[in-house]
């Protein structure tokens, strides 16, 4: 056998190797998407984005609402503490000037006694 | 550096629908499935719009997100070659755009029956004239793996060819050096 023939027996299968393989691509081309599909994936897409818009709308409205019951509670709770603290001050000023009439008595008391005992040892 | 490129995804839908559903097609053998995977992964590409670099990008991304939705969907539903043989012979009754050539149709029934991995690379290496570098990046799989898998699934689909689809292909001899490009 030749050398030419020997190198055309062993490119042989090559070609045929080949030849299968431009077929394979042939075959494989592309197929076209169905019509629809790029209608569908927009409205899916829309769709999602409505949803996403809405979601974060009611997410929203959530943190809004559990902000206003925060400030609802929170005001609640000072306006207790400051009512509070302002019946404790009106009950201490309370206490004191009762206090304060009882020394006054005390001490008009003290001061009559004082005078009872002066005339007593005259 | 900062990037002149803005993705428009209606664009890239009308570019690149028609491939990311025949990867799906080719990959699942069921039509219906093809759809929803590619709406899945548009889905999927409106999510990521702003990761998106350049128009290479994208078709990598999609690509590669095609085909591991393909996967998944092969895995969840243990689609075997019996079913997508019949999936594949009910296309008779499907639109004329979606008919193939009567070699496409027949050469895709005989991918339906190879294993995933060799099917996902012969598809990737015809239908997307990648390089096994290409594939390889894709698949995210070994260099190595990828070639093996060309060249098993290149032996298997022309030995299947050979006995089924007799017109079409030349009876060989050999197999050998199959990769023009690996």
């Amino acid at each position: 056998m030749s050398g030419q023939a020997r190198r055309w027996e062993a490119r042989c299968p090559m070609d045929e190797m080949n030849e299968f393989e431009n077929k394979l691509k042939q075959a494989f081309l592309r197929r076209p998407a169905p019509p629809s599909l790029k209608q569908r994936i927009l409205q899916q897409r829309n769709q999602r984005r409505t949803e996403q818009l809405h979601n974060r709308t009611v997410l929203w409205q959530r943190l809004a609402a559990c902000f206003v019951l925060a400030a609802v509670i929170g005001g609640g709770l000072t306006w207790r503490h400051i009512d509070q603290q302002r019946k404790g001050e009106a009950a201490r000023d309370q206490v004191l000037t009762a206090l304060r009439i009882t020394n006054r008595a005390l001490n008009q008391i003290q001061t009559r006694l004082a005078a009872h005992d002066r005339d007593d040892h005259e | 550096m900062a990037r002149d490129w803005q993705p428009d995804f209606e664009r890239l839908v009308d570019e690149h629908q028609s491939m990311v559903f025949s990867l799906a097609w080719r990959l699942t053998g069921d039509r219906g499935l093809a759809e929803e995977i590619a709406q899945d992964v548009f889905l999927e590409l409106d999510r990521n719009m702003t990761r998106m670099e350049s128009p290479e990008h994208a078709l990598f991304w999609l690509r590669r997100v095609a085909m591991h939705r393909a996967a998944d969907a092969l895995r969840r539903r243990h689609v075997r070659g019996v079913d997508l043989w019949i999936e594949i012979e009910e296309n008779h009754g499907a639109p004329p755009e979606d008919r193939c050539s009567p070699l496409g149709a027949r050469v895709e029934q005989l991918l339906t029956t190879l294993p995933e991995p060799q099917r996902a690379a012969l598809v990737l290496r015809y239908q997307e004239d990648l390089t096994p570098e290409e594939i390889a990046a894709t698949l995210e799989s070994p260099l190595a793996t990828v070639k093996s898998n060309l060249q098993r699934g290149l032996k298997l689909l022309r030995a299947k060819a050979e006995t089924s689809l007799k017109d079409y292909v030349r009876p060989g001899k050999a197999m050998g050096g199959a990769l023009s490009d690996g």
